[in-house]
């Protein structure tokens, strides 16, 4: 009894002395993510799960945050969906059922989201599902979902970056005719639906061509479309085709003019002295906005430090989606609203905000996420024009 | 209209002939050893990002950076051989699982050092010939021109050359040739080892056609699958002309038909061939 008793006054004194022993408890906030972090169509998920490490690495090695008394440290879960939806849906399924994980991060892909959001949809109210896949936004914002977050700017609309791009390109270039080419799949079929009524709106004739997912060789459908004669050509949507449908398409002497919503500037750098005119959508000129701002240049020499590796400017730009910015969005909205665990609360906190990061991040009525872009136009020889869009 | 045709079929010709470099590849091995690799297609995204490190990285001119891009390849297929495809001689089944293994750890690999950013090359022979309406890059001409002439030597040393018969002798009746003197446990590893730097060849001319991404080897060796099994598998010119075929029946029925089924195209073929020629168009009669 006696050595209990000196033993409780040792802890006593112990806690009175240490400071953080007595009161404060440390805690872990699970963040999930399902992204294609390998695969066909990796490009996608593969700089989102790039940049969600380091903000949870960054977060962590400074304490962590603090809600209430207690101070809570980022677990991170990054599963490989390697684009394959049941692969998927099992981990979805892993991470809420067995993990109890209350913050997504993912999809990309919108056929990936498609095909997990039967299962996720049980969870409403339960978790939050923070997508960028372009097929999220016939969910979004529709009761039952309350749980679906899109981290894309959505192309339509009145602060629909697609209806500004196509505004620039009227302005510069008054295109007639132009001609779509569009991966085979749930993506690409979606571009088609929205494209076609806005250049119809503004009085340009379309052609839309769809190619076989994989496909190397693109002579014959450039073929095809050349007998159309359009004043540009309009391909998507992944630079894993861009930089072959480009150089194909300048090299066969199909078309020189270009007219991109998905993809980076790299396939039109490659091939600057072949073609005419290369205009696309960014979310982030990364090569200009390092030399102006911090935060930009914070997130690239934090990226070399902790990969070790070359930072992929020409992928970045992706970062724009369910990435760095995010997180740290995420444990703003958990402070402010004061729990860690009240999904409803952090959604609301979380789409009333707006979180300057290395992007102006706010969301609409939607739950759909508006963010400033660029556009960046080259020109023959590699002269490149950024115009900044603020939505 | 004429002339898209006739552009088409020359641009089919071409894209053939790099199934037909996998689709001889995949012939002779599955002759000599039983096995149809399907690694194959591996050994060309090796080949291809060999050409493009070499090339645009190290700044050798193209033709070292090919000849290291071969000699990468072929000492890759040799280590395959001598730790995983030796216990698998004759036996389809567990050299198809290996062969399978193979293609996850090289593509997990080349996603960890090259990323999936795709990795275009810088170009090597610029500019097209054109004539009328047709435009042709030089580059397809010359890789075309390249693995012709790598598939005829292939068909001149197996046809010629002792090693080369003694190879045919051994797919036709390997017991016998063993009894003739042929040394079959070299002939089985330099069949491997050709095959794998003949796949690198290809990979390093693809290289210079088109964008490189991890994923590479799996759409070329399914093509070149194709183009053997449609040629007959044991056919080694065959193998080009199956893969010309495949090459041109893609590129004109994309022109007509959608191009969002343009695989689709060449499948279709197969099976009309098949359900007349089960041995292939160039395959014996059994």
């Amino acid at each position: 009894m006696k050595s209990l008793f000196r033993g409780s006054f040792a802890a006593a004194l112990l806690a009175a002395a240490v400071p953080g022993v007595a009161g404060a408890q440390t805690a872990t906030v699970k963040i999930g993510q399902i992204e294609a972090q390998t695969g066909p169509n990796a490009i996608y998920g593969y700089m989102s799960s790039q940049g969600v490490p380091i903000a949870v690495d960054e977060i962590n090695k400074a304490g962590g945050f603090k809600v209430g008394d207690t101070t809570y440290k980022l677990e991170l879960m990054a599963l490989d969906t390697r684009g394959d939806p049941k692969e998927a849906t099992i981990q979805l399924k892993k991470l809420l059922e067995q993990d109890k994980v209350k913050f997504v991060f993912g999809p990309f892909l919108s056929n990936v989201f498609v095909t997990v959001f039967p299962y996720a949809k049980q969870f409403n109210g339960k978790f939050l599902m923070m997508g960028g896949g372009t097929r999220i936004h016939e969910f979004v914002g529709q009761p039952g979902n309350e749980f679906v977050i899109r981290t894309w700017n959505w192309d339509a609309g009145p602060k629909g970056f697609g209806e500004k791009m196509v505004d620039y390109l009227v302005k510069t270039a008054n295109p007639k005719k132009v001609a779509m080419l569009f991966q085979n799949d749930s993506g690409g079929k979606i571009l088609g639906d929205i494209y076609e009524p806005i250049f119809k709106a503004r009085g340009i004739e379309t052609m839309t061509e769809y190619f076989e997912p994989g496909t190397k060789d693109f002579s014959p459908v450039l073929a095809k479309i050349a007998g159309f004669k359009p004043d540009y050509l309009f391909p998507g949507y992944s630079d894993a085709a861009l930089y072959d449908i480009v150089r194909q398409s300048v090299e066969g002497n199909y078309s020189k003019k270009f007219f991109l919503v998905r993809g980076s500037t790299g396939p039109g750098l490659k091939n600057k002295d072949g073609l005419e005119d290369y205009i696309v959508y960014v979310p982030k000129d990364f090569e200009e906005a390092e030399k102006k701002e911090p935060k930009v240049k914070h997130f690239i020499d934090a990226y070399k430090a902790f990969y070790k590796r070359d930072f992929p400017y020409d992928q970045a730009p992706l970062c724009s989606s369910s990435c760095y910015d995010h997180v740290y969005m995420l444990v703003e909205a958990m402070k402010k609203a004061g729990t860690v665990d009240d999904v409803e609360k952090i959604r609301k906190t979380l789409l009333s905000m707006t979180y300057q990061g290395m992007w102006k991040i706010s969301f609409d009525e939607r739950s759909e996420q508006i963010f400033n872009f660029d556009i960046v136009h080259l020109r023959k020889g590699g002269t490149k024009e950024v115009v900044h869009v603020e939505p | 209209m004429t002339q898209v045709v006739v552009g088409q079929i020359l641009n089919g010709i071409i894209l053939g002939s790099l199934y037909g470099i996998i689709a001889l590849g995949v012939t002779m091995t599955f002759g000599i050893t039983g096995i149809v690799n399907f690694a194959l297609g591996q050994f060309m995204m090796i080949g291809a990002y060999a050409t493009w490190y070499f090339t645009d990285l190290a700044m050798f001119p193209f033709p070292v950076a090919v000849a290291l891009a071969v000699v990468i390849s072929a000492v890759a297929g040799l280590v395959a051989d001598q730790a995983l495809f030796r216990f698998t001689r004759n036996n389809l089944v567990n050299g198809l699982l290996v062969s399978i293994g193979l293609i996850s750890v090289t593509e997990s690999v080349a996603l960890l050092l090259f990323t999936t950013t795709p990795k275009n090359m810088d170009t090597v022979i610029a500019g097209s010939w054109t004539l009328g309406a047709i435009t042709l890059p030089r580059m397809k001409v010359v890789a075309f021109l390249m693995l012709a002439a790598v598939i005829g030597l292939t068909w001149l040393g197996l046809s010629r050359a002792w090693l080369g018969r003694a190879t045919r002798a051994y797919a036709q009746n390997p017991e016998a040739a063993m009894l003739m003197g042929v040394p079959t446990k070299l002939l089985q590893t330099g069949v491997v080892v050709y095959s794998c730097a003949i796949a690198g060849f290809g990979g390093a001319l693809y290289a210079c056609l088109f964008s490189l991404e991890p994923t590479l080897g799996g759409l070329f060796i399914l093509k070149g699958v194709e183009s053997a099994i449609l040629a007959g598998v044991g056919n080694l010119l065959g193998a080009l002309a199956g893969g010309v075929i495949l090459g041109v029946t893609e590129s004109v029925g994309s022109l007509y038909l959608p191009s969002a089924f343009r695989d689709a195209y060449g499948l279709v073929f197969l099976v009309a061939i098949l359900l007349f020629r089960p041995a292939g168009l160039f395959g014996g009669q059994k």
